[in-house]
């Protein structure tokens, strides 16, 4: 099958699962009584499945993006959207309000509020660390981002310590990354945040062919390395920062979809990204309706099947893997 | 077509270029000597606008490098750097295909593009490998690889870094003879090398580094005449004749 074909493919499938996924769960649901609008069926499908289904299809598409981006820009297969920081500064966010009790805020739950300041806090934090005479490289980046992770895993381990159990057991919950049905005004907000930074990524997909060989070899192409990988790490922090606020940090996710896409379909950007985005989207909510299903009525989360999934994947991929100096 | 005045630059505290000056034009063909970390590879990163230099400067058809924008630049200035390490599973056609970058704004290459990939991978020998991921690649057909990318590019001035490095015998004879084509069809070609008899043979002029400036520059036709530039790589080397008449360096 060629490129363009698998493309087509992979808008086939996202579509597919948006029509048929929201159908899957513990009960049945009635497509007779849903014509008439009777509940409950009805009211399961449009304010439960439904909204959780689009929220697994963009999230998991933002992710399984900014998973790709983020391995064009250092250059390695195995890096994720979590590599930089942004996940764990998201998290400290999140479990920082979660310890603190705070639920909502005006309607909106605090979580989200503190994962969205959390990440762009690493945001500021490793951008600024990276930049050395005004020069940044995505070496910097990666040692900047992976600094910082730890000392936000630290600060996570000491604030669930001291959160009480019942508030230690919600931190646990929004770290392993789940899809709840979500309000269709959140949902549409992280559409239109996900379309917009995906497609300023996508426009610069030539680009980003050119700096997974080398920043060098970018450069003397005609490539602005330091601007592009700042602009890079701040569309791909904006799309897992705005994924996660709403789902925890699912991981995985940005690692299997564009791994394996590279390797069967094409490792050239133009096909590559598109392509994540739209079989991400459809895996993750593949995995959440899986986890509606597997042992009803109780549910496992979605970040929970990905990691199970996923841990065997990447072991599989490590071993795949051939040094140069074996070649 | 390329004027360097006065370059310097330093890694840290360690100078390694720090008045380096030359003029070329079109249709030359440059070898550019020194011994390991003279600051070739440097002043060539300079030239194609990957550094910036600390002093001096660099002007390119008339007109000062840093006028220039990149994509501009890429379009008048070539670089094969001295390894690419690409882990990503590119094919050769990709890799190639990218030297089309600033040539064009579509979001896939044209039918003149494809024509002109094919051809500079005919040209170095690598179309038949053009499916291959670059990583499974051998050195020397990487190398070719590398080239083709830099031909596809068609900038009117080639900079490589040891483009004949992992080559073998024939193939290398095959890459300077394809630089001197390209400097004979007007090009300017800047090569590093150490191998000073091909720089000999094909290339011509010598610009020899040493000390952070250019120690000698001298047409290849006269490298017989004066040989103190031979002297700043090693004393076991001297420059005689083949039986054939050319010149040729000998080691002890």
């Amino acid at each position: 099958m060629s490129a363009r074909n698998s493309l087509a493919l992979s808008v086939l499938v996202f579509m597919a699962a948006a029509l048929v996924l929201p159908w899957v769960g513990a009960g049945s649901i009635s497509l007779a009584r849903v014509l008439r609008h009777e509940a409950p069926d009805y009211d399961i499908l449009l304010q439960l499945r439904l909204s959780r289904t689009l929220l697994a299809l963009v999230a998991g598409g933002a992710l399984s993006l900014a998973g790709a981006l983020f391995q064009a820009m250092l250059r390695d297969a195995l890096a994720t959207p979590y590599t930089l920081g942004i996940s764990a500064g998201a998290s400290l966010g999140a479990v920082a309000v979660i310890a603190a009790g705070w639920e909502t805020f005006f309607g909106i739950p605090v979580t989200w509020v503190g994962a969205l300041v959390g990440a762009f806090s690493v945001l500021a934090l490793v951008v600024g660390g990276g930049v050395k005479r005004r020069q940044i490289s995505a070496f910097s980046l990666l040692l900047t981002g992976i600094a910082i992770n730890s000392v936000c895993s630290a600060f996570i381990i000491i604030l669930s310590s001291f959160a009480g159990i019942s508030r230690s057991f919600s931190i646990a919950r929004w770290l392993i990354g789940s899809i709840d049905a979500t309000s269709y005004t959140s949902l549409g907000v992280l559409t239109v945040v996900v379309v917009v930074t995906s497609s300023f990524i996508l426009t610069q997909a030539r680009s980003w062919n050119l700096l997974a060989v080398g920043e060098r070899w970018a450069a003397s192409r005609g490539v602005r390395v330091g601007s592009l990988l700042a602009t890079g790490y701040a569309a791909g922090s904006v799309l897992v920062a705005g994924a996660i606020a709403l789902t925890g940090p699912i991981g995985f996710v940005g690692l299997i979809v564009p791994h394996l896409v590279r390797s069967r379909i094409s490792p050239d950007h133009r096909i590559l990204m598109p392509c994540a985005f739209f079989f991400g989207g459809t895996l993750l909510a593949f995995c959440d309706a899986l986890g509606r299903i597997v042992i009803p009525p109780a549910e496992i989360p979605a970040g929970a099947v990905l990691a199970i999934i996923g841990g065997p994947y990447l072991v599989w991929v490590i071993r795949q893997r051939i040094p140069v100096e074996e070649i | 077509m390329l004027e360097i005045e006065g370059v310097g630059f330093s890694y840290g505290g360690r100078s390694v270029l720090h008045s380096a000056s030359f003029c070329a034009g079109e249709g030359e063909f440059l070898a550019l000597l020194g011994m390991n970390g003279a600051g070739k590879s440097t002043l060539l990163d300079i030239v194609s606008g990957f550094r910036r230099p600390e002093t001096g400067s660099v002007t390119i058809a008339g007109r000062k490098q840093s006028d220039w924008t990149l994509h501009e630049m890429a379009q008048q200035v070539s670089h094969l750097p001295q390894a690419v390490h690409a882990d990503l599973p590119f094919t050769a056609e990709q890799l190639v295909a990218m030297g089309r970058y600033p040539h064009t704004d579509r979001w896939f290459e044209s039918d003149e593009d494809h024509r002109i990939i094919q051809q500079a991978m005919q040209r170095t020998r690598c179309w038949a490998q053009r499916h291959r991921v670059f990583g499974t690649l051998s050195g020397g057909e990487r190398q070719r690889v590398l080239l083709a990318a830099c031909l596809a590019q068609n900038a009117s001035t080639m900079l490589l870094d040891e483009p004949s490095t992992f080559l073998d015998i024939e193939h290398q004879l095959h890459c300077f003879t394809l630089l001197r084509e390209e400097a004979r069809a007007g090009k300017l070609c800047i090569a590093v090398t150490h191998d000073l008899n091909l720089a000999l043979t094909y290339c011509t002029r010598l610009i020899v580094l040493a000390d952070g400036v250019v120690a000698h520059d001298i047409p290849s036709s006269q490298a017989q005449d004066n040989q103190d530039w031979l002297a700043l790589f090693s004393p076991r080397l001297s420059l005689g004749n083949t039986p054939a008449g050319t010149p040729w360096i000998w080691y002890q």
